[in-house]
């Protein structure tokens, strides 16, 4: 259990975080979403008391993060985001080491188990330094259980893996959110839809948005850009798609259509469809663009602050920085 | 307790697996092999045919030696000394074990510990040179015990002295380069205290004096003098050092980084 109410950090006239407050239940994995420099790491490290807070209080497993720290840190199993560990020491002896400070039983037989646990059995007696960088997160990973916490709190735990490994630490994160408190960040949001049972996003310091993946997906659907192929040359239906009611803009990009539905109308891919058919093009695809957290969050600072003007000409900008990120996700 | 003992051991166990201690132990006693070459060579029978004239050269020897030997710890203790921290903030490192169940003086103390054994390792290399002089002099055993605990005393208060400047930089040749300049001052301080007299009065030069590491090891434990107030000396010496470690190493907590 971890709660956090209107925690604060500065550093110097900066504020990093500006009093936030959440909950991250038992038995739940909470994603912690943000582009970089959000303040997820800042939060993360205010709960595992390696930097203070400036204001407000956050408590984890019952105990204060500034007044009981050592009982914190008993509780907690923490993944920095950039794994830092002992280079020089094996998976198996590096394990033991934390065990051994943390008073932990049976030292080796709990350092194999993790290690086994995370995939990394076969390599215990390996070097760290030969480990390759997937590896060591796992081993940064099983150093975070070592002690069986209530709580665990990774940061960016995903970074640097390859596809399957990502699915792998997915899929082993869901199954640690059973018995455990998981605080998870990242900024993937598809990665959050999957592994998480609420998400809490931060943005420049604040929450923007909390509640199930379901909720925010549905919130950020409508008016998601949609994808049409069609057979040939799509320039040629570019008018057809255009003329559809709800359909505000459509331009020739990924190979394709995409369209940008009018804000508040209804779902416009039947109609679109129907359009085409009917003008004779050969309907490959229709589908909603991949939602990203760059979406959801330039959807929702586009509600919070509407007819801004300055922000808008920001927003072009995010939008066009998500644009090429979806061409280079596009292409992967 | 618990948690101070996993560091002294990782340490230790990581200084004589990495190759720096034994470059050190190698220089070290080469420098010291010189000087006590030349030492035994004095002797010679004008000087050694008597009981008494062997007791006044044997212990020369010692004093003479240890002299020395205390002196280059000024190079050789942040030699030691300068990765035990510095490293571990380079590395990042210092997030996992700040997010440990740990009090940071453990941390502090652990690490201490361990470079203190690795010099009470150098320490007992030269025990080689006692073994010799018995063959060829007459050794006084309290002058001995003084002359070798004084310089484990010196050995520990130089350490933690440069162990400070491990944690303030990050940078493994700036902590050793400051950790030298601060022994080199406090070994200095007595030498240079009648000229701080000459400016501020005795009472100033007293205590610049007393502050120094010679007056207290060379002038007193070296030649048998054993003082508590020598040896409190040396633990204050050190208590300090670390305290002003661990402090460092504790606000990396408060401080923006």
């Amino acid at each position: 259990m971890i709660e956090v109410e209107n925690l604060t950090k500065q550093y110097g006239d900066v504020t990093v975080v500006k009093g936030i407050t959440f909950t991250a239940e038992p038995g739940q994995v909470t994603g912690f979403l943000g582009p970089n420099g959000a303040g997820k790491t800042t939060t993360m490290r205010m709960l595992t008391g390696f930097s203070p807070p400036t204001a407000g209080k956050a408590t984890v497993a019952g105990f204060d993060v500034f007044e009981q720290s050592l009982e914190v840190r008993k509780r907690v199993g923490y993944l920095p985001e950039t794994v830092p560990l002992y280079r020089d020491m094996t998976a198996r002896g590096y394990l033991m080491y934390l065990a051994e400070i943390r008073g932990v039983r049976q030292r080796r037989q709990r350092a194999d188990e993790v290690l086994e646990r995370v995939g990394l059995g076969h390599r215990a007696n390996s070097r760290i330094r030969t480990l390759s960088k997937g590896m060591r997160q796992r081993v940064g990973l099983a150093a975070a259980l070592i002690h069986n916490p209530d709580v665990l709190i990774l940061d960016e735990p995903t970074i640097g893996l390859d596809p399957f490994q990502v699915l792998e630490l997915r899929q082993l994160v869901q199954e640690l959110g059973r018995d455990h408190t998981v605080l998870f960040s990242t900024h993937i949001l598809s990665e959050a839809e999957r592994v998480c049972d609420k998400v809490v996003i931060i943005n420049q310091g604040d929450i923007i948005a909390q509640g199930s993946p379901a909720e925010l997906r549905s919130r950020l659907e409508r008016g998601a850009r949609i994808l049409v192929r069609v057979e040939g040359d799509p320039v040629a239906m570019l008018d057809t798609v255009g003329k559809v009611p709800d359909v505000s803009s459509a331009t020739h990009q990924l190979g394709g259509i995409v369209i940008t539905p009018r804000a508040d109308a209804p779902d416009p891919r039947a109609a679109i469809s129907r359009a085409l058919v009917n003008a004779g093009a050969n309907l490959l695809e229709v589908r909603p663009l991949a939602v990203d957290l760059e979406d959801i969050f330039i959807e929702v600072t586009r509600r919070a602050s509407l007819g801004e003007a300055q922000q808008a000409a920001e927003q072009q900008e995010a939008l066009k920085a998500a644009l090429i990120h979806e061409n280079q996700s596009e292409e992967a | 307790m618990r948690a101070l003992f996993a560091v002294f051991k990782r340490e230790l166990a990581l200084f004589f697996r990495s190759p720096i201690i034994y470059v050190i132990a190698f220089a070290l006693m080469l420098l010291m092999g010189f000087f006590f070459t030349s030492i035994v060579g004095g002797m010679s029978d004008s000087n050694q045919s008597g009981y008494a004239q062997q007791l006044y050269t044997g212990n020369l020897a010692v004093i003479n030696y240890m002299s020395l030997f205390t002196f280059l710890q000024f190079i050789f203790a942040p030699l030691l000394t300068m990765r035990l921290l510095a490293e571990e903030q380079r590395e990042g490192t210092l997030e996992v074990l700040m997010t440990l169940p740990m009090h940071d003086w453990a941390f502090v103390v652990g690490k201490f510990l361990a470079v203190w054994a690795v010099y009470t390792f150098l320490l007992a290399l030269t025990g080689i040179y006692l073994y010799l002089l018995t063959t060829v002099s007459v050794l006084s055993g309290g002058i001995i015990f003084s002359a070798y605990f004084g310089a484990w005393l010196y050995g520990g208060a130089v350490m933690a002295l440069a162990l400070i400047w491990s944690a303030v930089s990050e940078d493994q040749l700036v902590a050793a380069f400051l950790g030298a300049a601060t022994i080199l001052v406090f070994y200095l301080a007595t030498p240079f205290s009648s000229q701080v007299g000459e400016l501020l009065g005795t009472g100033a030069a007293d205590f610049v004096r007393e502050l120094g590491l010679s007056v207290h090891y060379d002038s007193r434990m070296l030649n048998g003098l054993l003082q508590a107030h020598d040896v409190v000396y040396f633990l204050i010496l050190m208590g300090i050092a670390l305290f002003i470690t661990t402090l460092i190493v504790g606000s990396r907590r408060w401080r923006a980084s």
